[in-house]
């Protein structure tokens, strides 16, 4: 089950990250290539996201002192895990895409409760087949190689 | 009058009636399984359309969107779980009306009631788009930043987050469309050294992350939620005396579907809450709601689907969605090179007459396939959570490489899963950014174009007697509510007083 907890941390936390966020990006903005005055056409191209994140900073300070804390929901282990597997799957899918999506879906379905084999081949071995030569065969996609792909690719 | 026909006449290829036929049924699919809504659907399977034609592609993503809309009555009403957030009031009176063994006739009012909104708010869709464009056939650049700022304050009051979060979600959404080459001056923004990122981020990985993977990392927290079913007796259409009851519901939700669906950004939820709302407060016996009054069904439903057709009214006639799912179409249409607003009516009339043509079918498709595929889609709803999003997961990311055959794209439809999930978690709702995403370009463009034509002097705007209109309509959406709540809690002795 779901736990609640106050949380006040956060309360200040994601707005000061956003304040800190908007500062580093408009620190970004300071070293955008400017154009000369005679060939401007209106506006510098750092002008437009400064004004967008002065008033994201703006919003979030707003948020830090008008903002109450609101119960909530700590994050169930399941759903860590889950971001496990996301950053698994990533780190797998730089050797094979299809490698990757296979283990991560058995895996998925694993930690959120099935057991039986035959449903962990389904969701880990027939559907990214079906997926694979679906977009293969109707929309001609042509799939990164990887150490199953190039089974098909040669 | 021969563009009207000339778009029924795309619609008579059996290919496209058939690729129809199949987009309602995958629609009310979607619309029926909870997790998934019509915004997620279209964005999962916008990818699949790539190498159709402008005309199927834009038809089968605006079907999904009206039947998926549809079909989260079935399991709101079976199930006591809406489908779609816009079903939420549905299950009010829906699911007690199935509990005392009126599944059959509840269903059968939903399906009703959603066919008569959906083809009376195309029927204005099809009178309303047209003449709208006409009028913004002579905005200027000005004008169109205001009426976008004017869309983009909308946002306020969209998705589940406050007013002030939502508007950071969507000025979020604004940043990342400044990310890539500026087109005024063609220099590189926020690149970081990406070539990949030239060209901006893509519309398509974002939105399959922020619905489609964020909404993954939220299922996961919630496994242990348990569904159980009402059986269902033989479907039947309501009785005369149902309908003499609740026509005057069905034609006044539809006008306020249409109504809410053709202000920015506003979309089916907020319209069937106002459709049930109303259909309360004109009721003869208001008791009754919530206890499985069948005006309630028909209040919500005409409602929600009317909105789908209000929704694509600005979304064709000047390129501002009308709601969430409406962005994701208005994506869909930019992704295969159409341009939406003033044009459209004249440079591609055939095409959004088609558009509104496909949609009047689907609402005719989806009365027959919802009543008779009922019991059949509640079943659906029960396919183990466990085998359902993995193979989501995996359409998601072979989605998200598919449109441009970037692993690039992969990684940003990840990092905006974890990013979509956060910002959720926090109350940010992703709603308002990506409907940023798809603005951003077009409001700095507008801007830029503007300083240029009123040579940098940007308080000039207001001098102009539309674009005033719009900032006074933008300063209304973003304080009047908070004004008004003002208001209204220093007069509510109640509230006061602390009781």
């Amino acid at each position: 089950m779901n736990k609640l907890s106050m949380n006040d941390k956060s309360r200040w936390l994601v707005p000061l990250l956003i304040c800190i966020f908007c500062a580093l990006t408009y620190w970004q903005t300071t070293q955008f290539e400017t154009v000369p005055e005679i060939l401007k056409r209106g506006t510098q191209p750092s002008d437009f996201p400064q004004m967008v994140l002065v008033l994201i900073a703006a919003l979030a300070m707003l948020i830090l002192f008008k903002d109450r804390p609101k119960p909530m929901m700590k994050l169930e282990p399941k759903v860590l895990k889950t971001m496990g597997l996301l950053v698994g799957f990533t780190l797998l899918a730089e050797i094979d895409l299809f490698l990757g999506l296979g283990i991560f879906a058995a895996s998925l379905s694993y930690l959120w409760g099935e057991k039986r084999i035959i449903a962990l081949l389904f969701a880990g071995v027939v559907v990214p087949i079906l997926i694979f030569f679906f977009f293969d065969f109707i929309f001609e996609i042509r799939f990164p190689k990887g150490i199953l792909t190039n089974i098909w690719y040669g | 009058m021969d563009d009207a026909l000339l778009g029924l006449m795309a619609l008579s290829d059996p290919y496209l009636l058939l690729l129809l036929v199949f987009a309602t049924l995958g629609g009310v699919l979607i619309g029926a399984l909870p997790g998934l809504n019509a915004t997620t659907g279209v964005a999962l399977l916008l990818p699949f359309t790539i190498t159709m034609q402008p005309i199927p592609a834009i038809a089968v993503l605006t079907t999904i969107y009206c039947a998926a809309t549809f079909a989260g009555a079935i399991t709101a009403i079976l199930i006591n779980t809406p489908g779609t957030s816009a079903s939420a009031t549905t299950c009010l009176d829906g699911y007690p009306m199935a509990q005392r063994g009126e599944a059959g006739r509840a269903l059968g009012m939903a399906a009703v009631s959603s066919t008569i909104g959906g083809i009376i708010s195309v029927i204005c869709l099809m009178l309303a788009a047209p003449m709208l464009s006409r009028a913004a056939y002579y905005f200027a650049p000005p004008e169109y930043f205001a009426l976008t700022l004017f869309g983009l304050s909308m946002l306020a009051s969209v998705g589940e987050g406050t007013p002030v979060k939502n508007i950071i979600s969507g000025a979020f959404g604004v940043l990342l469309a400044t990310v890539g080459i500026d087109l005024l001056t063609s220099i590189d923004r926020f690149t970081f050294g990406f070539n990949e990122l030239s060209e901006g981020i893509g519309f398509v990985p974002v939105m399959i992350g922020v619905f489609g993977i964020s909404e993954l990392l939220v299922q996961a927290g919630q496994l242990d939620i348990v569904r159980k079913q009402v059986i269902m007796k033989k479907i039947k259409l309501p009785s005369k005396a149902d309908y003499k009851k609740v026509w005057k519901t069905i034609l006044r939700s539809s006008g306020i579907g249409t109504f809410i669906g053709i202000l920015p950004a506003e979309g089916a939820t907020v319209a069937s809450m106002i459709g049930y709302n109303e259909a309360k407060r004109w009721s003869k016996t208001p008791e009754d709601f919530g206890k499985g009054a069948i005006e309630g069904i028909a209040g919500s439903e005409a409602a929600n689907n009317a909105a789908t057709g209000g929704a694509m009214v600005p979304t064709l006639a000047l390129g501002i969605p009308g709601s969430p799912t409406a962005a994701v179409i208005l994506a869909g249409m930019m992704v295969h090179g159409l341009r939406p607003g003033p044009t459209m009516f004249t440079e591609q009339a055939e095409f959004a007459f088609a558009i509104f043509w496909s949609m009047m079918l689907v609402n005719i498709l989806f009365f027959f396939i919802g009543l008779y595929g009922a019991k059949f889609f509640a079943r659906i709803t029960f396919i183990p959570t466990q085998i359902l999003w993995p193979v989501v997961f995996i359409f998601s990311i072979v989605g998200a490489y598919a449109l441009d055959q970037s692993m690039f794209d992969v990684w940003i439809a990840v990092g905006f899963g974890f990013i979509g999930f956060m910002m959720r978690r926090h109350g940010y709702s992703v709603v308002p950014m990506a409907i940023g995403l798809i603005l951003g370009g077009m409001l700095e463009t507008r801007f830029g174009q503007s300083m240029v034509m009123l040579d940098e002097q940007w308080w000039m705007m207001v001098t102009r007697p539309l674009t005033a209109f719009f900032l006074i309509l933008t300063a209304l959406a973003l304080f009047g509510p908070m004004v008004w709540s003002k208001l209204f809690t220093q007069r509510d002795p109640m509230k006061s007083s602390g009781e």
